[in-house]
């Protein structure tokens, strides 16, 4: 892309975590000197190991743990906790269960710290069903709701509040095989039409190879970057393309 | 579509295997009646213990009639609610105080721990020599004995709430009191329900005993002093009362979580 506005959109700067011992629990070492820039408006999948710390990375942009040492920047400025500019997509969706669909997209809309921002929180909320395909369903609990249905719902209640990052942490691991594939196009079609930047953990690595711009490998814990991969071949992308083959074993002899 | 043919289809089940059940479920008592009605009538059983049921029946007939029933069933039903609706406020507000703030928590536990284990029983000579032996003192043990299970039950409903619930609202902006509100407060109802239905069934349990133990009006008077003037079929006459006014109101909870409560799944039991 030439002349991109914004190239340290996100920015991992020498981050290190650790988790302190104390009370019987032992010091643990989970990031340490991890680097990594992240353009606006990309697609970036995160592969490595498990527990080696993929989601910890996203825990930090959203500023639900500080790092240790090292600096972790949102459009140049240190993250100084939550935000709505960076959202989290949870693989067990942390749906309100007390709140119908609609209520639950409605929630962040209605929060003090969104309101009068200009948005009808009626139409935004129609918007939103209508983009992950929920609309029909707007008075049903989660309860009442199959596992994707509740991973699309999800998906429109971060991005009601017009976040700029979507965070998502195994957004599709806890999916059947075919509702997981519906639910990677979904996702790649959201994407096009937010154009919003995403962070995608994933531990598939074709899903990540279909799916993103760029693969960030991590290494074993205490976790780095091990090698970034660019993804150049053109959307949309089959499983059963060689070329996705092809990125798709050397990653995973990376991760052997 | 497929949600749809799923609650069709579970209405359908239930219209069919319900009301056949329900009938069903009347069988067991009512044969357990036959038998006892027979069997008295038939002097197969001491009737001064077990007077027919129909001679029970009867006797209640005479209370409501003389308004005898009324006066009791007020007076015990007032204390109950008063007491009731003490534990509730305070078991509520004390359960979320623990859950939020560790030094409150700190502080109650011990007493919480070290005052359950007590029978309400044995604290309610104390409570009349305090309160009389009016209503108070029946306000005072119930209201204790059943902030207890309120307690403990929101203590565990404000603890347990998912860390990303917690997350996902303070990432869309929530500050801490609408986290409270909008959060804690219901992600915990279904166990402060929990709660407050044991208190009620407590409630019925402790006002029943502590007005055979001192009183002068109450159901636990009218059926103690039946007793004491060997008026069995009274006594009989009494405990229906009591045991329907307690299934009566626990239908009554139930409905009630339906309405309060209709997202909230139990598991099948």
């Amino acid at each position: 892309m030439s002349g991109d506005p914004e190239p340290e959109f996100v920015r991992f700067d020498g981050v290190g975590l650790t988790f302190p011992g104390g009370s019987g629990r032992r010091v643990v070492e989970v990031i340490r000197q991890l680097d990594l820039s992240v353009k606006a408006g990309e697609f970036v999948a995160i592969i490595g190991p498990s527990g080696c710390g993929k989601s910890t990375l996203l825990s930090l942009l959203a500023g639900y743990l500080a790092p240790s040492s090292g600096r972790v920047l949102f459009r140049g400025k240190p993250i100084a906790g939550p935000g709505r500019e960076r959202m989290m997509v949870f693989q067990q969706p942390a749906l309100f269960p007390w709140l119908t669909t609609a209520e639950n997209v409605a929630y962040g809309l209605k929060l003090k710290a969104n309101r009068g921002n200009g948005r009808n929180v009626d139409e935004t909320v129609a918007a939103m069903l209508q983009l992950v395909q929920l609309d029909g369903f707007a008075r049903h609990y989660p309860s009442d709701l199959s596992g994707g249905m509740r991973q699309r719902l999800e998906i429109a209640r971060a991005l009601a509040v017009d976040p700029q990052v979507l965070l998502m942490d195994e957004p599709l691991a806890a999916l059947d095989a075919l509702t997981r594939r519906t639910m990677q196009r979904e996702v790649l079609h959201i994407w096009e039409k937010t154009r919003k930047t995403i962070l995608f953990v994933t531990h598939d690595i074709d899903e990540a190879v279909i799916m993103a711009d760029r693969i960030v490998v991590m290494a074993q814990r205490p976790t780095f970057v091990l090698e970034i991969e660019e993804i150049g071949l053109a959307r949309p992308r089959l499983r059963e393309d060689p070329e996705v083959g092809k990125v798709a074993r050397r990653l995973s002899a990376l991760l052997e | 579509m497929r949600q749809l043919l799923r609650t069709w289809a579970a209405r359908r089940l239930i219209r069919w295997a319900v009301v056949p059940r329900a009938a069903l479920r009347l069988v067991g008592p009512l044969t357990v009646l036959l038998a006892w009605e027979l069997s008295a009538r038939l002097g197969l059983v001491n009737t001064l213990l077990f007077p027919p049921p129909s001679k029970a029946f009867a006797d209640l007939v005479v209370l409501v009639s003389t308004g005898y029933l009324w006066k009791a069933l007020y007076a015990s039903l007032f204390r109950v609610v008063c007491g009731f609706a003490l534990a509730v406020t305070v078991g509520v507000s004390l359960g979320v105080a623990m859950a939020r703030i560790r030094l409150v928590n700190d502080f109650v536990d011990p007493l919480v721990e070290l005052l359950r284990p007590i029978s309400p029983l044995a604290i309610f000579p104390l409570a009349i020599l305090w309160f009389g032996i009016g209503d108070g003192s029946k306000i005072f043990v119930i209201a204790l004995a059943a902030s207890f299970p309120v307690i403990l039950n929101t203590f565990a409903g404000a603890r347990s709430i998912e860390t990303n619930l917690i997350r996902a609202s303070r990432s869309l902006g929530a500050t801490e009191l609408e986290i409270f509100k909008g959060i804690v407060l219901p992600a915990s109802l279904p166990y402060i329900f929990t709660g407050v239905r044991l208190a009620w069934g407590i409630s019925l349990i402790v006002i029943i005993a502590a007005e055979m133990v001192g009183a002068t009006v109450g159901m636990g008077y009218m059926v103690l002093e039946a007793q004491q003037t060997f008026r069995t079929e009274r006594v009989f006459a009494g405990i229906f009362v009591i045991g329907a006014i307690g299934f009566a109101t626990d239908l009554g909870f139930r409905r009630l979580r339906q309405w309060l409560l209709p997202w909230y799944r139990e598991t099948e039991s």
